[in-house]
């Protein structure tokens, strides 16, 4: 890695105009994502998508928006599982569900929230606890194509196993096939969870504030950021929750070293919680 | 380290120093040495004293016994002489006497050895002397006188007594020498002692002295120890904490600087390159301080490289080429110190002192430097210590990052695989399929095989049909033929007739009676035409009308046309001229009847619409192979919407056309399928009004291959005609004027500024700037609405007139919000609402326009009334317990808490009281907690704080909606609502109303519930949307209007009318806008043209929100409009401000 190709750097600046192209021509700003993360899928991208060079991607893409969606798919990590990590679903319930309990109508955002799988597991786990009636789920994502897998709540049935454990080593009080029908090889999931909740799109990038939200849930999301894009989204949470509201972040996140770590408090530590300060 | 070293010297030496202790031990010594020499000394004086005393006393005894014997003998004389026992008395007392003596006598010269032999020759004389006058006695007795006195004469008795004395004196003589020997021995003893206490007492002096020397030297070396210890705990103490090493180095520098008085410092940390300058201290801004330096530069340098502190003193003024960093300063000495650890130098503190630098201060950097060294390299430990942790974090995301996108990549190859293998049983699948379709193939091909057979039959039967239907045609149009024929014969009869009986040429007919004929040869005339036309068309569409394409000169066609048509011109004095472009080929091939019948169609029509001008038809080529014959006049023109529609059979651009201008309507559906046959098309460019160009385009040469087949007509529909509604409202224009919106929190009071003309809102602005306000400006009511709730300014200064919303309806929903409601509101207009305002709640009331100095003084106002008191809760609960604990809660905020066990005991608290904010349980035992906030709400009687509703229950959307009203903060009872109730009463707290004088705080009761506004108000609501009336009325209704409702402008009028002389009255009007019969806006007028309602407030709800609709309502004669959808609270605001007082 440390002896710099003359080839390399001319990718480089192949990726960097890219990107630049991709921000300006559809408002997508991947500029400031992680720059290990992004070479690497936009290497897949490129591969798998048939073209000679980053160039030559970025002619068709400005050409042809059609062709935005498939890079997008690269671009964007939609990976997860429901109830991923259980301990952190079990923290949520047993921690910070008594305190949204002395609400009387809740927020709720799923920043990223990919193909849904973290949004299904919270709707889950508040029915289950009994707050669902009074919450709203917003759900937003950069990737349109995520946000319709996540509004039809259908995923492959054989991952529903992994599910099954999942919710209820969280400590779920009900069975997971309550909640969805199996057929075709699929599983999906009951629609009257998807009655509280809004789809939308929304960037961290580059969108704002719209609401304030009770708990914050953005798993997964800021490791693909880099140093200052991550700060931009960890401020906008902060904006955005109210007082002592609650953010939880992914297994590998830290709000240690940003600059708004002083605006929030550690709620519980091994699982990423953290509790918005009330100053 | 220090502690410990300090109980070992405590151990050792008793807490002495170790010199001081071994004087205190010499004097002991010199002490017990002198006693010693002392107590001999008296020991010695004591032994000759006794000693002569002894001799003393040998002589007395010596005395004592001669004196006995002498006695004997006297006694003895006595005796002898007067033979009187009586005599004898001395002699017996001296007989029983002497032998004790010479006992006595013996004792005490044992230690002498040289009297012993006189002792035993003493007693031998004394027996001697005593038996001899035992004898003489005898004889006295026995033998009288006589005897006696022979016996004494003998001198026996003499002699003996002799002896004793000579002995006696002999031993005397003895004791005396001795004594006179002792005597001289005492003497020298008493020299003795003299002068060994002399020596002893200088001893001692020099003694003390040197202990004295002693002590002071260890008390000194003791405080400059604790100086230099204490200064070592102060330094740890600095050092302490998890101190960044720029922090580490101001806590050093401040700490040794002030400890030792140095005046100025600046330290370096080895960075590995070189000693980097991390904290300066005393050191002026923009100094020349040296930055850096390596090992062996400078003075700095060297010091590192030597690990030898050094001081250099008496640095004379503006010596400047020293090379240290503190030249600029000029202090006057300097001491710089290597810190090291473990042998390696790791900074350099260097301070500089007005005073020369002592060994004390030297040997305090010294041990200093240790410690500075350690926290140095403790600090660096822990900055490294922190960049690896962050660079752990980053390679943790990064994993992670790999790890998600691993994740990816393998739920993709399971999806393909789960693809693959789908595609795999469906190919299976497929092949069985296949070959059953095999077998179904083989059993189709015979169905097949039967199914032609019956197809074959079908065809003949097909081929039957279609001759009967083109028999069915042929009857169709010899049937409209021969209907023709049929019809025109009797037609024409009449038509002859009617000709002939209006032509009178007989003279019998009236005037009246020939008009009658005219008339009647006119309609048959028409429907003749109508009978061509029909034919035409039948025909035209039954294809039964052939070309027969020839060579025609376009002078000719043109001749004829202008024949025709010329006289006609000349009737309706109008301009006709045919133009014939340059480029027109002068014969084209086509069917000249066809192209006639088209374009004398065209021109009758141009003509028949034309009243005044002209009718052109002009020829010119279009493209290589057609031409064009463009038929345009400057008659009535057809709107855009009809000119589709003129080319459909019976269609005319107004019906009323056909009355005024005659003509069957058909004659442009013929022209324009005349065309189609022809080749080519017509289109149509009109304007109304204005007149109207038909085109006909033709080709050159007929090619009946290029004849297109009959389009369908009217494929599309038309668009309607009203698809221009609920345009979105544009946003308003963007704010330009900038504010401190951006700028982060300071203690600055913000003021928010509404008002949307720019310049007195800049004005505004600075103003308030310069008067320490942190200034937002909104330029419409939504925004500051917005900003009110984000910012919680501490004041408002409001515009009523805002593009968007009454400011007086900001001000009321402000002051109905119980986060923004204790913001003291000042209000500027150019009109007068004074009172509106007032009574609203607002502060203060300006008219505009204003001068500065008001300005400034409404500023002052606003900031005087922002002041802090102390705070009073009442919290309202049936349970006791329950309420002792909360109130228990609440005391820890350090606020006087009030409890209410019932709704009547909280009415009565908050009639006598004020209260900063209230919790409220819901239930209780007499009214419910919903009911207690609406009768809080309407009666003026009650204080109305801020309410904190705190309830077991769980509530329904429409029950929270419902308290949200009151209540902004609404906390569910459960394991953390003790800890939220706190927060959030805590956050009121911070936030409440101030002080207010009595007169407005009435006013702002009075504002508050002024709900009793519309207690008993009449309300019209004109509205056709049953949803919608539905609404109002549930929002108006609870509130004590009574509401009338009107489904359209029309009916508004009515009840307007009935009531018009009725006691009640209506008091206010809410009119939607689109309504069927008679709309809103009519209406309005309507309603503003009679004097009695000049004045009844009437607002216009409208879906349109485009600020010329608005504008329009307003014109009407509206007093105000309000967007839909209607936001409930604002409609009530928007309906209290112009509810008539």
């Amino acid at each position: 890695m440390s002896e710099t190709h003359p080839s390399e750097k001319v990718e480089d600046l192949e990726i960097r105009l890219l990107l630049e192209a991709l921000y300006v021509r559809y408002h997508y700003d991947f500029r400031d994502y992680s720059s290990a993360s992004i070479k690497r899928r936009l290497r897949q991208a490129r591969e798998q998508m048939g073209f000679a060079s980053f160039t030559a991607l970025q002619e068709r893409v400005m050409h042809e928006p059609t062709v935005l969606p498939r890079l997008l798919r690269y671009l964007t990590v939609q990976v997860s599982e429901m109830f991923r990590d259980p301990p952190y679903f079990r923290a949520i319930r047993e921690k910070v569900v008594p305190h949204l309990k002395t609400y009387p109508s809740l927020k709720v955002w799923v920043a990223g929230c990919s193909n849904g799988e973290e949004l299904y597991s919270l709707v889950i786990l508040f029915r289950e606890e009994g707050l669902e009636e009074r919450t709203i789920f917003y759900a937003t994502d950069i990737n349109q194509e995520a946000l319709h897998t996540a509004e039809t709540g259908i995923f492959a049935l054989d991952r529903v196993q992994l599910f099954t454990e999942n919710h209820r080593k969280s400590g779920g009080r009900s069975s997971l096939s309550d909640y969805y029908q199996a057929a075709y090889g699929r599983a999906q999931f009951d629609k009257t969870l998807r009655r509280n909740v809004v789809f939308s799109d929304h960037s961290l990038v580059t969108d704002a504030v719209f609401g304030e939200m009770h708990l914050i849930s953005c798993r997964n999301v800021l490791i693909y950021f880099n140093r200052g894009l991550q700060d931009r989204a960890l401020g906008l949470f902060g904006d955005s929750l109210i007082r002592k509201g609650f953010l939880g972040l992914g297994a590998k996140e830290s709000l240690r070293f940003s600059h708004n770590a002083g605006a929030f408090e550690e709620f519980v530590r091994e699982e990423k919680i953290y509790q918005k300060r009330a100053a | 380290m220090i502690t410990s070293r300090s109980t070992d010297f405590s151990k050792t030496t008793l807490g002495l120093d170790p010199p001081v202790a071994l004087g205190l031990m010499a004097a002991l010594v010199f002490f017990l040495i002198s006693g010693a020499i002392g107590y001999l000394n008296l020991q010695a004086l004591r032994d000759g004293n006794l000693s002569i005393t002894h001799s003393h006393d040998v002589i007395v005894a010596l005395d004592e016994l001669l004196s006995s014997a002498q006695d004997a003998e006297t006694g003895q004389r006595g005796f002898l002489l007067t033979n009187n026992e009586r005599y004898l008395e001395p002699y017996n007392a001296a007989v029983r006497a002497i032998p004790p003596k010479l006992n006595e006598i013996e004792q005490l010269t044992l230690d002498n050895p040289a009297q012993r032999p006189r002792i035993a020759a003493l007693r031998q004389d004394v027996d001697a002397k005593l038996a001899e006058l035992r004898e003489t006695i005898e004889l006295r007795r026995g033998n009288g006188l006589d005897a006696a006195v022979a016996i004494v004469n003998s001198d026996r008795g003499k002699q003996a007594m002799d002896a004793v004395r000579a002995q006696l004196s002999a031993m005397a003589g003895e004791e005396a020498r001795l004594r006179i020997q002792r005597l001289a021995d005492m003497e020298n003893a008493q020299k003795t002692a003299l002068a060994t206490s002399w020596m002893s007492g200088l001893l001692g002096i020099l003694l003390t002295a040197a202990i004295g020397f002693l002590m002071r030297r260890a008390t000194l070396a003791r405080r400059t120890e604790e100086w230099l210890q204490s200064g070592q705990v102060g330094l740890a103490a600095a050092t302490m904490g998890d101190q960044p090493i720029e922090k580490l180095g101001n806590s050093i520098l401040e700490f040794l600087a002030r400890y030792v008085g140095a005046v100025a410092g600046a330290i370096f940390v080895d960075k590995g390159d070189a000693y980097r300058r991390t904290s300066t201290y005393g050191v002026p801004q923009g100094a020349t301080v040296l930055e850096q330096f390596k090992e062996r530069e400078s003075l700095l340098g060297q010091v590192a490289a030597d690990r030898q502190i050094m001081v250099v003193g008496e640095i004379p003024e503006g010596y400047l080429t020293f090379g240290s960093a503190l030249g600029q300063h000029s202090p006057r000495h300097l001491a710089i110190v290597p810190a090291s650890v473990d042998e390696a130098v790791n900074s350099v503190v260097e301070l500089g002192f007005l005073q020369p630098v002592d060994d004390r201060v030297v040997a305090l950097l010294e041990e200093a430097a240790g410690a500075v060294a350690i926290a140095v390299r403790s600090a660096k430990y822990r900055q490294d210590l922190q960049d690896l942790l962050e660079e752990t974090q980053r390679q943790a995301e990064e994993l992670q990052t790999q790890s998600e996108e691993l994740r990816v990549s393998n739920e993709e190859l399971e999806e393909q695989g789960r693809a693959l293998k789908e595609s795999q049983s469906r190919l299976e699948q497929q092949q069985v399929e296949l070959e059953q379709t095999n077998s179904q193939l083989e059993e189709q091909a015979q169905q097949l095989e039967s199914q032609r057979d019956d197809l074959e039959q079908v065809n003949a039967s097909v081929q039957l049909k279609a001759r009967e239907l083109e028999q069915a045609s042929r009857y169709k149009s010899d049937f409209l033929a021969n209907m023709s024929h049929e019809l025109r014969t009797p037609l024409n009869s009449s038509l002859i007739l009617a000709k002939l009986l209006a032509d009178n040429p007989e003279d019998n007919l009236t005037a009246e009676q020939i008009k009658y004929a005219q008339t009647i040869q006119s309609s048959g005339n028409d429907l003749l035409n109508l009978i061509n036309d029909i034919l035409d068309l039948s025909k035209i569409e039954a294809g039964h009308v052939e070309i027969r394409p020839e060579a025609v000169a376009i002078e000719r066609l043109t001749d004829n046309l202008k024949q025709l048509f010329q006289p006609l011109a000349g009737d309706k004095q109008l301009g006709f001229t045919i133009d014939i472009s340059a480029n027109v080929p002068p014969a084209i091939e086509t069917d000249p009847q066809r192209v006639e019948q088209v374009l004398k169609n065209l021109l009758s029509n141009a003509f028949k619409f034309t009243e005044t001008g002209l009718v052109k038809l002009t020829i010119s080529r279009a493209g290589d192979d057609q031409l064009a014959f463009a038929v345009s006049d400057t008659g009535v023109g057809i709107a855009e919407e009809q000119q589709r529609r003129v080319f459909e059979a019976f269609h005319q651009a107004d019906s009323t056309i056909s009355r005024k201008y005659g003509g069957t309507g058909l004659g442009l559906s013929i022209s324009r399928q005349l065309a189609r046959l022809l080749g080519g098309s017509i289109d149509l460019k009109s304007q109304q009004g204005r007149g109207s160009t038909f085109t006909v385009m033709i080709p050159v040469v007929y090619d009946p291959a290029k004849v297109s087949s009959r389009e369908v007509e009217n494929a599309t529909p038309s668009l309607p005609a009203s698809s221009l509604t609920d345009m979105p409202r544009p946003a308003p224009a963007p704010h330009k004027l900038e504010d401190d919106r951006g700028v982060p929190p300071d203690e600055r009071r913000i003021l928010l500024v509404i008002e949307d003309d720019d310049t007195f809102a800049g004005i505004l602005r600075d103003l308030s700037r310069d008067m320490g306000f942190r200034a937002l400006v909104a330029p419409t009511a939504e925004e500051a609405l917005e900003l009110a709730k984000a910012f919680m300014p501490n004041a408002i200064v409001l515009d009523v007139g805002l593009p968007d919303e009454s400011g007086l309806s900001v001000l009321d929903r402000l002051k109905r919000d119980v986060r923004t409601r204790h913001i003291p509101i000042h209000v500027i207009s150019a009109g007068d609402h004074a009172e509106t305002a007032y009574s609203l709640g607002a502060v203060g009331y300006e008219l505009k326009p204003v001068k500065r100095e008001q300005l400034v003084e409404v500023l002052q106002g606003l900031e005087t009334r922002l002041s802090q008191r102390v705070h009073r809760v009442l919290i309202v609960e049936d349970d006791p317990v329950q309420r002792e604990a909360v109130a228990k809660l609440l005391r820890s905020l350090d606020v006087e808490t009030v409890t209410a066990g019932t709704a009547a005991e909280c009415l009565k608290l908050l009639k006598e009281l004020t209260f900063d904010c209230m919790v409220l349980d819901l239930s209780l035992p007499d009214a419910s907690g919903y009911s207690l906030l609406e009768t809080l709400s309407h009666e003026d009687a009650y204080s109305f704080p801020p309410v904190i509703v705190y309830t077991g229950r769980e509530l329904a959307a429409d029950d929270e909606q419902r308290l949200r009203r009151y209540s902004k903060s609404i906390i569910i009872k459960g394991a953390k609502s003790p800890e939220r109730l706190l927060d959030e009463v805590s956050l009121f707290l911070h936030q409440v109303i101030s002080e207010l004088p009595d007169e407005q705080q009435r006013m702002i009761r009075k504002a508050r519930h002024r709900d009793a506004l519309l207690e008993g108000r009449r309300i019209l609501v004109v509205e056709d949307d049953v949803r919608n009336v539905y609404a109002l009325t549930n929002v108006l209704e609870p509130r004590g209007a009574i509401v009338e409702i009107a489904r359209n402008g029309k009916e508004a009028l009515a009840v307007l009318e009935k009531t018009a002389n009725d006691p009640g009255e209506t008091d206010l009007v809410l009119m939607d806008v689109m309504m069927p019969v008679m709309d809103g806006l009519t209406a309005t007028r309507e309603i503003r043209k009679n004097p009695q309602w000049k004045k009844l407030p009437i607002i216009a709800l409208t879906a349109k929100a485009m600020p010329d609709d608005q504008q329009r309502c307003i014109d009407a004669g509206a007093n105000d409009y309000m967007a839909k959808p209607l936001d409930v609270e604002k409609l009530l605001s928007l309906v209290r401000v112009w509810m008539p007082k």
